[in-house]
């Protein structure tokens, strides 16, 4: 089977103008392209950083602020110098880029530049098979991993981001088959933490936080993300959509890769194990499994963690919907996301009463319970302060390692005041505008209908009066 | 049935009559007289204006200029004073001003391109001979990311394209030098976002240190000497900064004496205080400002949304507690939803919920809604679209009704004031000579409905950075309607015209049927977190497009009416491009600046993080940071204290 065509899209620094990536990424997908989508905003070195890490056939960015020709250049240079001249570089951007810019890009190496003649020409879908069919071309490195230049990695990461992002591709092409574990990490003291919950529930968002966290606690230490969402079964191909809310990621000691679950359509890749055990190998402190949520099947994440966590929202309908959800009898914490969000105080007691259900612990205090509300929306959140001290406790209870916990000082332990922009009692005030204005053209119509009776009225005295009695 | 019952129920039928009603009716007839009169007082600031209220046309007809209906029937009188009313009156649907100001058209001067001085060139030149200085800002793609000029490739190639590269006070100095910020016929618009706090804090210290410049001129020439003497100390190991080139016509250079230096290092502290209290309370201008639509459309969300917000806030709350009254805090801005695909509804109805949003977080934060509601200013786009003709009509009502009812403001707060761009979307690629008949089209739309300000766009803005000769032609434009078209010259032309008053019903209740929606996604940002704005402004989009590919939706020259060429795309030869020199200069001056300020740098950036980790006031503290720190700095600073933009999908 022919390596899967993996591109990355975004638009360049600071560009906003994201209408036309998102209407290539659709395309790109149902043509069963797996797609890691940046969105708008994103420097070179991002760009870059995530091609390499996610070991990308190629990237896609569209430019319309110009500076195109610097920034098309600079990508082209930057994975040059980085050992990833087989990754290639597609763009577009209307009618700022002229042509003879585009001839300039090409001329630089830079694979294919999309002018609006081309577009008009090809159609949508033939730019994007165009794209598709440039990339089958040279698809490159067939599994087989460059040796990275002596003392130094790409990037000036702390591990060998590429090495580790080729040694995944490798693994997903082989995957079920089962002889292939490859690593014996055996007396590896890296940590795995799972993350899994419902889609929507913020996932990312937590993750995001809790890398961030994890980054400024130890100057040291080195993360890595494995990120798993679903393929299409239809198109084969997928929406890898993780990193886009990741602020954190872009960092020398992070690493994060995207995979789609492609054949095996279950939460988790089959090659999710061999990406952990690959990036132990590569000697990254701290790994987080981050699972799709699909339902039911999302329990298998604890076999592949020391740690788990499920992210889940206030929004779950009664509380016996509760009762269904396995990952509340299985995961060490959890995690009520969005906790700014009505009802929340109710989600949190509800799934705290679950819990001691489940765990036959009838006795306990909720504020020893592992189940904690937070807002990973919100910056320097307390209640994801408290998931991070809960979650290094945790760690250090079940690895008898030494992972300092209390990062944010003494975090109480009481559930979290909830504070939002428009207060609680204030979170119907539009529907309160239209029924007040409602109210007021109804006003008008019943003083008006008034208003002309009585002038009806008035005319007909008038009249009457005007008229000679008999 | 005899007179006497029907007296009766004429006095029955008068008691259920509101006695607000009952005056409506007994002063109709003064108001008519009022409005057949030749001529009208009113006041303005203070100041009794008086104004013709006919023109004479050269056929000699006499043209009124507000006209009333000619109702007899009380229930018609009642409900057209209730629902539409004259201009300057409750609901304001015709208009929140009783009648237009005379000799001031609302034409912004818009510049944007390279170097503050290329920038501050441009000015001078459209702004020549101009009494009322209108100043619109646009800046360039590094500055609108809050990011500072940079030799790294990716940051070089967008330094002064498209806009003008601000990253200093200084560079806000030069901007704006030899125009007095402080007259009232000077405004500025600013269009900014994301970092707008601190584009903000620019603009404003260089309006005060312009007036201790002219302190200085006016008062104690000697202190000139201690400002050289200053200049000498702190430029020892570097030359002060300069305005490079000379000044052009009309630029005498006031704002360029204190460059390098703050207004607070030379004056004693309380006339310093003294001229900055004033210059507060003075200055006239507009910044965008706007972060929900940005989060919804636009995308230069730099902070967190909840930061952004409170950024927000805290220059809200300044600028009440200094009484800056002539400034506009906020645009709340519909035109870069409708530029990215909403229709003309839901661009209204979005527009107006961002802005009750604000009302109801400020008001959350303890602020009087009479305080902050007249900072307020709106923004639309206006395209061909039938709706388009009651966009500001709907706004003015809207806003009128729910401030006075539901959140008890003054007359004050009850208007609605907003600023029309014509749609750079509806322009197109092909034909474009075309361009114009259809900005010709937006616009009149936009002056009938009385608009209180206008830009309108140049035909070439669909394909490249508009010529010298193409924003002529473009406020020619406006000059036309507003000069020479006969009918403009009413100022309520479009009231009384059934099918206006329908649609202006029409729209307002599908306006509310949007409110209704949003509200039942938990308002505004509960919406947003579902990206519900994103998806529904991406529908319509694709909606349009699929009807213009179509050509069920005709567009002359570009689906239908095609020339024997087929009408194809037009491709610029040349596109206006910043220079390497003027990167160069703008690259060197931020360095030099941030070695210059190296030490004491640092601790004002701590200083400032200090207060946004115990909720102070940012915006207050922000006006002594950018004394001496770069808007990089300060966005990165406020980055570990707010938390960054995190996109979504």
């Amino acid at each position: 089977m022919s390596q899967k065509i993996r591109i990355v899209t975004a638009t360049s620094l600071f560009d906003g103008h994201d209408a036309a990536i998102n209407i290539m990424r659709r395309i790109l997908q149902s043509k069963g392209v797996e797609v890691i989508h940046l969105g708008h905003n994103r420097s070179a070195h991002e760009i870059v950083e995530c091609a390499i890490e996610e070991d990308a056939t190629a990237v896609a960015i569209t430019s319309y602020q110009g500076g195109h020709i610097e920034f098309f250049k600079y990508i082209k240079e930057l994975l040059d110098k980085n050992g990833a001249s087989h990754i290639k570089i597609f763009g577009g951007g209307g009618g700022t880029i002229l042509p003879k810019e585009i001839e300039e890009l090409h001329k630089y190496g830079i694979t294919r530049i999309y002018s609006p003649d081309d577009g008009r020409k090809m159609g949508l879908e033939g730019m994007i098979e165009d794209v598709i069919m440039l990339c089958a071309n040279g698809h490159t490195h067939n599994g087989k991993i460059k040796e990275p230049a002596k003392g130094k990695y790409p990037l000036g990461e702390a591990h060998n981001i590429k090495h580790l992002a080729q040694a995944i591709t490798s693994a997903e092409g082989k995957s079920n088959t089962t002889d292939d574990i490859p690593l014996n990490t055996a007396g590896n003291k890296s940590v795995v933490i799972g993350i899994t919950g419902t889609g929507g529930a913020g996932k990312s968002s937590v993750t995001d936080e809790i890398v961030r966290r994890y980054l400024a606690a130890f100057s040291d230490k080195t993360i890595a993300v494995i990120s798993v969402d679903p393929s299409k079964k239809k198109t084969g191909g997928a929406l890898l959509g993780d990193r886009i809310r990741m602020n954190a990621i872009s960092h020398p000691r992070a690493y994060m890769r995207s995979l789609a679950t492609r054949e095996d359509n279950t939460a988790l890749s089959s090659v999710a194990q061999q990406a952990i055990a690959l990036c132990k190998n590569e000697g990254y402190d701290c790994i987080i499994l981050e699972s799709a949520g699909v339902g039911q099947s999302d329990v298998s994440i604890v076999d592949h963690c020391d740690v788990s966590i499920y992210v889940m929202t206030p929004e779950y309908g009664a509380a016996s919907q509760l009762e269904k959800i396995n990952m509340l009898d299985y995961a060490d914490i959890i995690v009520i996301n969005k906790f700014d969000k009505p009802g929340a105080e109710d989600a949190l007691m509800d799934v705290r009463k679950q819990y001691k259900r489940n765990h036959q612990l009838f006795t306990a205090k909720d504020e020893d319970l592992p189940v904690l509300g937070v807002c990973a929306n919100k910056f320097n959140d307390e209640g994801i302060n408290h998931l991070f001290d809960l979650l290094s406790n945790k760690i250090n209870d079940k690895l008898q390692i030494a992972c300092p916990s209390k990062i944010a000082g003494s975090v109480k332990k009481e559930a979290i005041k909830k504070s939002s922009i428009i207060p609680d009692s204030r979170i119907r005030y539009l529907s309160e505008i239209s029924e007040t204005i409602r109210n007021y053209n109804n006003w008008v119509n019943e003083q008006s209908t008034i208003a002309t009776q009585l002038y009806q009225l008035n005319g007909s005295i008038t009249i009457l009066n005007k008229t000679p009695e008999k | 049935m005899n007179i006497e019952t029907l007296k009766d129920k004429y006095l029955e039928l008068q008691q259920k009559l509101h006695p607000d009603i009952l005056h409506l009716l007994q002063q109709w007839k003064a108001l008519q007289e009022k409005y057949a009169a030749q001529s009208f007082e009113y006041s303005v600031r203070g100041k009794t204006v008086r104004q013709e209220l006919t023109g004479i046309s050269l056929s000699g007809t006499k043209i009124p200029k507000v006209l009333l209906p000619q109702y007899k029937d009380w229930g018609d009188i009642v409900k057209w004073q209730l629902q539409e009313n004259i201009p300057g009156s409750f609901p304001y649907t015709a208009g929140v001003f009783e009648m237009k100001r005379q000799n001031e058209d609302p034409t912004r001067m818009f510049a944007g391109e390279g170097s503050p001085e290329r920038t501050n060139k441009r000015f001078h030149y459209v702004s020549a001979d101009q009494p009322a200085k209108r100043l619109s800002t646009a800046f360039d793609s590094v500055t609108l990311y809050g990011e500072d000029p940079d030799r790294r490739p990716d940051i070089y190639g967008k330094i002064g394209n498209a806009g003008v590269s601000i990253a200093t006070v200084d560079d806000a100095k030069k901007l704006y030098c030899g125009f007095n910020l402080c007259d009232p016929a000077t405004s500025v618009s600013m269009t900014i976002n994301g970092p707008a706090p601190i584009i903000l804090a620019f603009f404003l210290n260089a309006a005060i240190d312009q007036q201790c410049e002219k302190w200085i001129a006016e008062n104690d020439q000697s202190l000139w000497e201690k400002v050289d003497n200053i200049k000498a100390q702190k430029y020892t190991q570097q030359p002060a900064p300069i305005y490079n080139g000379a000044l052009p016509a009309g630029n005498n250079g006031l704002g360029l004496r204190l460059l390098g230096l703050s207004g607070d290092e030379v004056l004693p502290p309380d006339i310093y205080t003294t001229i900055k209290a004033n210059v507060l309370q003075q200055v006239r201008g507009t910044v965008q400002a706007d972060i929900l639509k940005e989060d919804q459309a636009q995308n230069t969300c730099i902070f967190s949304t909840e930061f952004a917000l409170k950024l927000m806030g805290d220059v809200q709350e300044y600028f009440i507690n200094n009484n800056i009254r002539n400034f506009y805090s906020v645009s709340i801005s519909g035109y870069h939803i409708a530029e990215a695909g909403a229709n003309p509804i839901t661009q209204l109805a979005f527009t107006l919920a961002n802005g009750f949003t604000y009302v109801e977080y400020y008001l959350s934060r303890g602020m009087h809604i009479d305080d902050f509601a007249p900072n307020f200013s709106f923004f639309f786009s206006n395209g061909m679209d039938p709706e388009y003709a009651v966009i500001g009509r709907v706004a003015r009502r809207i806003w009128a009704k729910a401030i006075k009812h539901k959140y008890k403001g003054n007359e004050r707060s009850q208007k609605l004031k907003y600023h029309i761009q014509t749609s750079g979307r509806s322009l197109h690629a092909q034909e474009i000579d075309f361009n114009d008949i259809r900005t010709t089209l937006q616009a009149l739309y936009a002056i009938y409905d009385n608009c209180n300000s206008l830009h309108t766009n140049a035909y070439d803005e669909a394909i490249t950075t508009p010529t010298e000769e193409s924003v002529r032609r473009a406020m020619a434009i406006q000059l036309i309607i507003n000069r020479e078209l006969g009918t403009a010259k009413t100022e309520n032309f479009i009231q009384g015209s059934f099918a206006i008053e329908a649609l202006t019903d029409l729209v307002e209740e599908a306006v509310l049927m949007e409110f209704d929606r949003l509200n039942d996604r938990g308002g505004v940002l509960g919406a947003m977190e579902r990206m519900y704005q994103r998806n529904k402004i991406q529908e319509e989009s694709l909606h349009y497009e699929s009807l213009k590919h179509s050509g069920e939706l005709p567009v002359v020259g570009v689906n239908t009416f095609l020339a024997k060429s087929g009408s194809p795309t037009i491709i610029p030869g040349e596109v206006i491009r910043s220079t390497i020199e003027e990167k160069e200069e703008q690259v060197n001056n931020i360095i030099a600046f941030h070695k210059r300020n190296e030490a004491i740098a640092a601790k004002k950036l701590s200083r400032l993080k200090e207060v946004a980790a115990n909720k102070g006031n940012i915006f207050m503290e922000l006006m002594e940071t950018v004394k001496y720190c770069s808007l990089g700095q300060i966005t990165h600073a406020l980055y570990e204290a707010g938390g960054q933009y995190r996109r979504n999908m």
